[in-house]
């Protein structure tokens, strides 16, 4: 063996070695080729940030500052009235100069550009860079947010990452409850304390008439979960709450399931020194009042202030262990500052995952041992040669599936399937050409340095084709198809080295040694 | 082992028959499509599909009465008491398939309304359980909280092994389960009537666009392959490589047609590839032909060329097309419901383009020869030589000689 073969033989070991370390499980490592959704089991979600929420909230603010500011400095307060989520419109009583009012817009709503409208009202847009921003950090925190939640669940790797079009990409391998994850990830979990006005009513408009009349422009009705004697749901029914909200969630400093007086599962929470503050505040002002605690717009429970509370408060409701649960790791993690769409969910159950798993490796074992068998059948001796670096090529592809984290998907075992093919159709087109050169009458190591060389520029042409099109698959593919576009264009670079390189020199050993090879077996 | 050495067909011959039977093949195909139109999977209608494994048999008539507009079919084999249910369009954007699913729980579980179903509760909503009833005794200590999960865990992997829990002394056989627990598995939980193996939803606006990034997929990547053709080789050979891969791709839709399969995301991914690889046999020949026409000494006419190209390569074009069909019939009968519509359209187009390469391409091709007036024919250092002469009795243009002589 010359030095040079030696040289090549030696880098043909480290690669084999290295690639087939890293293949193997270890402590901190226990799956080295992570298994996509499909063969593992999962959840992928499509989720669009219905960010005109956040926007609408915003202009609502505004129309807000710009009422408690004309009563801050003792002028007439306007209506308002919202034209569209960022547009609201101000109407000023009679004879009442426009300029103190501009003067209030100019130091407080800097976001939003003022005007007038073809009727002379007073017009308030938002500007078009508030809005970006406003929608920016909405998908930002929704993200934020989402993924506090997620990981408060205890999954293992998930993926969540923003999209263009407000979208969010959402993939939680291993989830054997989908139903109860999506449900978490899309709670808005907006937290409100509000003031009862009049008594609770069996539908809205009792609940709206116990209210004085006074006051019936600043409520909101809102249903809520009717209570037996012993805390169980029975029914709902109406209550009419203040619009205006003292305390809201962003005042909680934490939240946990504690256990009633009689063992039931409640919600036990925390409050930040501020919202300390405002709880006793408007606890204090409203003792023997009722107090609404809203979720999402629904009153969860409405409970008589007993005496003023100040730093920690308690959530009674008729939750079973899970919802208790579940509502103290949405109040921990925040809530969402806009509501959730799904657009796309796909959620593989793990018994479905195992199967797969089990008939696509079954499958791609017993094609990889046909092929094998055929070629070793048709070239007896070269054939030995096309299944070591077949084999070597497998080792390279799983190898660098593993060190660039790449995932197996289901479609990935066809394309590492079809990989295989196309490093034998290299180690084909090489052999056929070297048994023509012996047709032709050429020695054997004549035939082998023509067979590569004429060979190389056709397996480079049919490798470039199907680079191509492993481009468009990964350009265009989703989840599992990205995947398997992945696994093929690692193989097609693998292929190209085990056909040219290491056939090489795995003839070179069988033939150079000999001084003048007379025969070869292919 | 060899076989065709010093072959001799005269594949140019049978080229009018095959583009007969390829036409013939895609008509029956455009048949099939005015007649059940495309078959969309819900990757591209938007939709729902939900895969339900059954504890018994499976409630048809209930379900059909339940669900009215979806179209349920049996799913694997009957023995596996499992079905296809698939819910068509919804014009707005819902969690579809875990609203049905709900609603099936709804209407088969009545017990879930007060127990824990252990045929669709995942891991945390058993341990969760057995953490507020603590049957072990082990107190609210955080270890507590790991020692329940561990034990709901070996449970939920028991499920995932035989699939569906048939009876609760499956769950309770599980690793970890004490007779504490088991007793609180038996009075506090239940075995629902199914379990959730796969659900999709897609809204009408992904589908959409999936539809129309698929399209353009696919035309790109043709229009992609053909460039480069035309750039390693020349117009008439980038043209009838483009029609060649036109023609793998439409008569494995015809085929995909005839068996009114289901066009899903998985069928444009094997449609890529078919126009990736399905090629290669065509670039192969190329480079002979090309190879050839350096070393010929003598003028042979495009037909003799393209003929000798495809017998010189004919054993490399079947071993290779053979080996992989060896493969894709592998994944075609062990490979399981996932991928075998996948896997058939992966061989009807590798078939597809191993037989165009020796039929439509060179039809082309020839055709493309005949119409630019026998250009191609031209071949070998004789033939060469002949144009050079020609070339060299025209006069350089002034400047030009001008540039050669300084």
């Amino acid at each position: 063996m010359t030095r040079g073969l030696l040289w090549k033989v030696i880098l043909i070991l480290v690669v084999l070695v290295g690639f087939a370390a890293a293949t193997i499980p270890t402590q901190d490592n226990p799956e080295p080729i992570r298994r996509g959704l499909d063969l593992k089991g999962g959840t992928h979600l499509v989720m669009r940030v219905n960010v005109g929420d956040a926007v609408r909230l915003e202009t609502d603010q505004a129309s807000e500052m710009l009422k408690a500011q004309a009563k801050k400095t003792n002028l007439p307060i306007p209506v308002t009235r919202r034209v569209n989520d960022t547009t609201f419109v101000a109407t000023l009583p009679a004879d009442t100069p426009v300029t103190p009012y501009e003067t209030i817009a100019k130091d407080f709503l800097g976001s939003f550009d003022t005007g007038r409208t073809p009727e002379g009202l007073m017009q308030f847009k938002m500007k078009t860079a508030s809005q970006t921003a406003i929608e920016r950090d909405t998908v930002a925190h929704t993200v934020e947010t989402i993924d506090n939640r997620v990981n408060a669940l205890g999954v293992t790797e998930p993926y969540i990452a923003p999209e263009s079009g407000y979208r969010i990409v959402i993939q939680l391998p291993g989830v054997d409850d989908p139903a109860r994850v999506k449900d978490i990830i899309k709670t808005t979990a907006q937290l409100q304390f509000r003031l009862v006005e009049g008594n609770p009513g069996s539908d809205a408009a009792a609940a709206l008439a116990s209210v004085p009349d006074n006051m019936k422009t600043e409520v909101d009705v809102m249903p809520g979960t009717k209570e037996d004697a012993l805390g169980r749901a029975a029914g709902i029914e109406y209550y009419a709450v203040r619009k205006t909200v003292p305390v809201t969630g962003t005042d909680l400093k934490n939240a946990r399931v504690q256990k009633g007086q009689l063992g039931q599962p409640n919600v036990g929470f925390s409050l930040t020194p501020d919202g300390a503050r405002k709880f006793g505040d408007l606890t204090g002002a409203n003792v023997h009042r009722r107090l609404a605690i809203v979720l999402d717009n629904k009153v969860v429970s409405a409970p008589v202030i007993n005496s003023q509370i100040t730093d920690s408060g308690v959530i009674e409701g008729s939750f079973t262990a899970q919802q208790a649960a579940d509502l103290s790791l949405v109040l921990r993690s925040g809530s969402l500052p806009a509501s959730l769409t799904t657009l796309e969910e796909r959620t593989v159950g793990p018994s479905l995952g195992r199967d797969s798993i089990r008939q696509g490796i079954l499958a791609s074992i017993i094609g990889f041992i046909a092929l094998v068998l055929s070629v070793l059948l048709y070239y007896k001796g070269a054939g030995i040669n096309a299944v070591l670096a077949l084999l070597l090529n497998l080792v390279i592809l799983l190898g660098m599936m593993a060190i660039f984290h790449a995932t197996l998907t289901l479609p990935g075992i066809a394309g590492i399937i079809l990989t295989l093919g196309m490093a034998i159709d290299s180690n084909v087109l090489v052999f056929e050409r070297i048994r023509e050169e012996l047709r032709d009458g050429k020695t054997v190591r004549a035939a082998i340095e023509n067979g590569f060389s004429r060979a190389f520029g056709t397996i480079i042409d049919t490798h470039m084709t199907t680079i191509i099109s492993a481009l468009f698959l990964f350009q265009f593919g989703t989840g599992p198809i990205k995947g398997f576009a992945v696994t093929l264009l690692i193989g097609l670079f693998a292929s190209v080295f085990t056909a040219f390189f290491v056939s090489r020199v795995i003839f070179d050993v069988m033939y150079k040694a000999q001084d003048r090879p007379t025969e070869i077996s292919i | 082992m060899q076989i065709f050495v010093n072959s001799k067909y005269d594949f140019v011959r049978w080229r009018f028959m095959a583009v007969s039977f390829s036409v013939l093949f895609m008509l029956v195909g455009l048949a099939m499509f005015f007649k059940h139109g495309i078959n969309w999977g819900i990757d591209f209608a938007g939709g729902a599909t939900i895969t339900l494994k059954f504890r018994d048999a499976v409630p048809m008539d209930r379900l059909r009465a339940d669900l009215a507009d979806a179209s349920i079919q049996q799913y694997g084999k009957a023995e596996d008491r499992a079905i296809l249910i698939r819910l068509p369009e919804l014009k707005q954007e819902t969690d579809y398939a875990g609203q049905v699913v709900a609603k099936l729980i709804k209407d088969l579980n009545p017990e879930s309304a007060t127990k824990l179903d252990l045929n669709f509760q995942g891991r945390d909503g058993l341990s969760e359980l057995l953490y507020s009833l603590d049957p072990d005794a082990k107190g609210t200590l955080p270890t507590s909280k790991d020692y329940y999960r561990n034990v709901a865990q070996n449970v939920i992997n028991k499920r995932s092994e035989v699939g569906i829990f048939t009876s609760i002394s499956q769950a309770t056989s599980a690793p970890g389960v004490t007779t504490a627990v088991a007793r609180v598995l038996n009075e506090k939980c239940f075995l629902g009537a199914f379990n959730v193996l796969n659900q999709e939803t897609v809204g009408p606006q992904v589908g959409a666009e999936l539809q129309q990034k698929a399209i353009w997929a696919v035309v790109l990547s043709t229009l992609a392959m053909g460039a480069y053709l035309w750039i390693r080789f020349d117009l008439m050979f980038g043209a009838s490589a483009i029609v060649c891969i036109v023609h793998d791709v439409l008569m494995s839709l015809a085929f995909l047609m005839i068996i009114n399969g289901e066009f899903s995301l998985n069928i444009v991914a094997a449609l890529l590839l078919i126009v990736g690889f399905s090629i290669n046999d065509t670039v192969v020949m190329y480079d002979r032909v090309r190879e050839n026409r350096r070393k010929l000494k003598t003028r042979m006419t495009l037909e003799e060329q393209l003929n000798l190209a495809m017998n010189q390569t004919l054993s490399r074009t079947i071993l290779t097309s053979g080996s992989v069909v060896v493969v894709l019939v592998a994944l075609i009968l062990f490979g399981g419901k996932v991928i075998h519509e996948f896997a058939w359209i992966l061989l009807i187009g590798v078939l597809a383009g191993t037989y165009s390469t020796v039929t439509i391409v060179p039809a082309v091709a020839i055709a493309w020869n005949h119409l630019t007036g026998r250009t191609h024919d031209l071949s070998g250092p004789a033939a060469r030589s002949r144009v050079e002469a020609r070339v060299e009795t025209v006069p350089p243009p002034p400047q030009q000689r001008k540039r050669r002589v300084g």
